[in-house]
């Protein structure tokens, strides 16, 4: 499963990164983004926009496409 | 004297404590990435230098504003890290910490946002964290300054820090050690760290060690590391691995230093959350927020403050002024100078203050409430349809301000190209220099919609932005990957004393340039209107200025101002846009707006005004902004093309505009 496919409002665990492309991998990593972290769907924005995820009490915001890659369980 | 570098992930407060420190004050605001240039100030007991460095997650830095921090690091001497961390985020915090340690300076940590995190039900035990970590922790809250006097005092003693007690694992410490062997004696930085930085595919430090020695090996030993990395079982990545075994030690030291109580019930960033980035209505919002904030400046408030300044300017000053004169004797000639050049040309712009301060609050308001991050989100997926990201909009609301700034703030967009692009397009906000020349020509031809078209340039320049900005990434600015995250801190309530002073900070800008720029603009101005070819106190007609004037006048023809007098303004106006108001009033030579108003209608029609409007708006950038662009890409092209397409951009829309309205039959 990847976290595009989460519900809104439900938790999940993160456990793949790896088909992120490097840049992006570093910046969610510093952001606490990572492998074995819990990570929860907060709302999407219309038309394929970017979603927003609460990592660790912090909200994140990322694209779509990207949340995609992230694998989560 | 001794110095304190600031260091810190981005929004924890690093500002907000230097402000407090050194009793001065730099920009504060809620967003990731405020503070872009490093910032020097002296300690209140006037003992020691402290720095303020833009924020960073890790010392590997991503993008302009990051690098900053690391180039510190590697080429300044400084005595003392403080490191800024926010307690309620401290997992997150701490690895920062850790490489902060590892370079081997002595460290201070400042706990900061402690009643962020109390709020959030964390309990943490301070004198707990600071013997694990062997370095002096002090709880501080940064907005309110309290522990500021403890932490001024630990500073003063800080000692070099024990070794930090973090081992990597076997194939990362061999590395370790086979690199620093590698790396010269003499160098000053601490060896570990280097090597460290190397693994972590650090740029800047490569590029600090290819200045001493041959890179070859070193990359040789990262690429073997990441090789036996990628074999262990879980397979990542050396980064990963890295920061993986951090996490580790950072979980081992946090575990019985901070306790959770009961699970909080929802904060109000949540329900606030729910309402603006709301599926559907964020946006919405977002443009009734805008809405608000242009009526205020420009219908509700603004204009009946302006109106009751130029009444002041225009009667009792210029009076009293002119009886000063004449009781003193000035002669004829400085009379003029003074009433007709600056008292006009100074005035005339100082008229408009209070709206300036109006829009100025409001971004003010935007900075520090938190919702500049979610705005960035919301406009996404529009940006990203240009070729664009949601960050680049940050830029662009500074840039409502001044664009000064607002070319700056791109530096926390990561993709250069991105970055290039958000700072050629800037220009095209309509900064609050352009608001005076709206103000001056809506009141003279619109004065039953006055916001409306003072909005509808606005929105013009955004729409030209846009499309331009759609047209540069399709065509020379080609992008191949956009990146585009960003964190979005929670909502803090404005304070009052922030607000007025970050309002005023920018606002003293406008006030400051009218002393100076306008000024002498004015005098100039006013002396090129005085004299001519002939000699001194020509009629105006016949002055050096209308001479100069008049050779743009036939170019200017076809978009329906192609008088001397459009001419001289618009090319003064290179130097602040204000001074084409001012210029304007001294070329006609009037008291006070309304009756120039009732002039220029001699000399514009209201299609003409609107066209001259445009052209003000997208023309080239002023001055300050040519040269910050020049200074942020440092290419004397791009700066050159920033002004070009400008100008021909300009030109199009305004010929559109004229030549279409009167096709349309509007004159
Ligand atoms: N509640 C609370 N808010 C704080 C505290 N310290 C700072 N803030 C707020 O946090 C926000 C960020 O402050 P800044 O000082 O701009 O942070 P910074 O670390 O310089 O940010 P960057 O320059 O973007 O890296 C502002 O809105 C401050 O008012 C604190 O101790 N408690
Ligand atoms: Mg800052």
């Amino acid at each position: 499963m990847v976290l595009t496919d989460l519900q809104p409002g439900k938790r999940a665990t993160i456990t793949n990164l790896s088909i992120m492309s490097e840049l992006l991998k570093q910046r969610l990593i510093d952001m606490g983004i990572h492998e074995g972290e819990e990570v929860c769907v907060k709302c999407t924005m219309p038309f394929g926009g970017p979603v927003m995820v609460e990592v660790a009490g912090q909200c994140i915001c990322l694209r779509r496409k990207e949340a995609a890659c992230i694998g989560v369980e | 004297m001794s110095q304190i570098a600031l260091f810190g992930n981005p929004n924890t407060g690093k500002t907000s404590l230097f402000n407090n420190l050194t009793g001065s004050y730099e920009y504060v605001g809620n967003w990731s990435g405020v503070t872009v240039e490093k910032k020097v100030g002296i300690l209140r007991s006037r003992d020691a230098y402290v720095v303020d460095l833009p924020g960073v997650y890790s010392l590997h830095p991503l993008s302009r504003d990051e690098g900053v921090a690391t180039d510190f690091l590697l080429t300044e001497s400084f005595s003392t890290v403080l490191n800024i961390v926010d307690a309620s985020q401290l997992k997150r915090n701490l690895h920062l910490t850790i490489q902060l340690l590892e370079f081997g300076k002595p460290l201070v940590m400042a706990l900061n946002m402690i009643d962020v995190a109390e709020r959030r039900g964390m309990k943490i035990d301070v004198k707990q964290l600071s013997t694990k970590l062997g370095v002096p922790v002090v709880p501080v809250i940064a907005r309110t300054g309290k522990g500021m006097d403890e932490l001024a005092e630990t500073l003063r003693s800080a000692q070099q820090p024990k070794p930090l007690a973090l081992t990597y694992d076997d194939v990362i410490e061999t590395a370790i050690a086979k690199i620093s062997r590698y790396l010269p004696d003499d160098i000053e930085r601490s060896k570990r760290w280097l090597a460290l930085q190397c693994l972590e595919g650090n740029e800047r430090v490569y590029d600090y060690l290819r200045t001493k020695i041959e890179l070859e090996p070193i990359l040789a030993i990262r690429k073997q590391t990441e090789e036996s990395i990628r074999q262990l079982p879980h397979g990542r990545s050396l980064r990963e691995r890295l920061h993986h075994l951090r996490e580790t030690f950072i979980e081992a030291v946090l575990e019985d230093v901070v306790v959770w109580a009961e699970k909080q019930p929802l904060t109000w960033t949540e329900k606030i959350d729910a309402i603006v980035t709301n599926k559907y209505l964020g946006m919405p919002i977002f443009l009734f927020f805008m809405y608000v904030m242009f009526m205020l400046t420009f219908d509700w408030l603004g204009s009946p403050l302006a109106d009751l300044l130029d009444q002041f300017f225009s009667g009792p000053l210029t009076d009293t002024l002119s009886r000063l004169l004449t009781a003193m004797g000035a002669s004829k000639f400085l009379q003029e100078l003074v009433l007709n050049g600056i008292v006009s040309g100074v005035g005339g712009v100082l008229v408009f203050v209070p709206q300036i301060f109006i829009l100025f609050f409001f971004i003010s308001l935007l900075e520090d409430s938190g919702y500049m991050a979610r705005v960035a989100m919301v406009m996404d997926r529009l940006m990203e349809a240009i070729g664009l990201n949601g960050k680049s909009f940050i830029p662009m609301i500074i840039g409502f301000g001044c664009n000064v700034p607002g070319v700056m703030a791109a530096r926390t967009i990561e993709q250069p190209r991105e970055r290039l692009l958000t700072i050629l397009l800037l220009p095209l906000m309509s900064c609050s220099a352009r608001l005076p020349v709206y103000a001056l020509f809506v009141g003279a031809f619109f004065q039953a919609h006055q916001a409306e078209v003072v909005f509808s340039l606005y929105v013009l320049g955004i729409v030209v932005a846009l499309l331009l900005a759609k047209l540069f990434s399709s065509t020379i600015l080609k992008n191949e990957h956009s990146v585009f995250v960003i964190e979005l801190p929670p909502y803090r309530m404005p304070q009052a004393l922030t607000l007025w002073r970050s309002t005023w900070d920018k606002g003293k800008g406008f006030v400051r340039k009218a002393g100076t720029f306008i000024f002498g603009g004015s005098v100039a101005i006013w002396l090129l209107s005085y004299a001519g070819p002939k000699g001194f106190n020509v009629s105006m007609d016949d002055s050096f200025l209308a001479a100069i004037g008049g050779v743009l006048a036939p170019v200017l023809a076809p978009l329906g101002f192609g008088t001397w007098q459009a001419g001289a303004a618009l090319l003064t106006g290179f130097l602040a846009k204000e001074v084409v108001v001012s210029t304007m009033n001294i070329i006609y030579h009037v008291k006070d707006t309304e009756t120039l108003q009732g002039l220029m209608a001699h000399y514009f029609t209201p299609l003409s005004a609107f066209s001259f409007m445009a052209f003000v708006l997208l023309y080239v950038p002023c001055l300050a902004t040519v040269a910050t662009i020049r200074k942020e890409t440092g290419s004397t092209k791009w700066t050159f093309f920033a002004i070009g397409y400008a100008l021909v951009i300009a030109y199009i829309i305004s010929l559109l505009i004229y030549e279409g309205g009167k096709w349309l039959g509007l004159s």
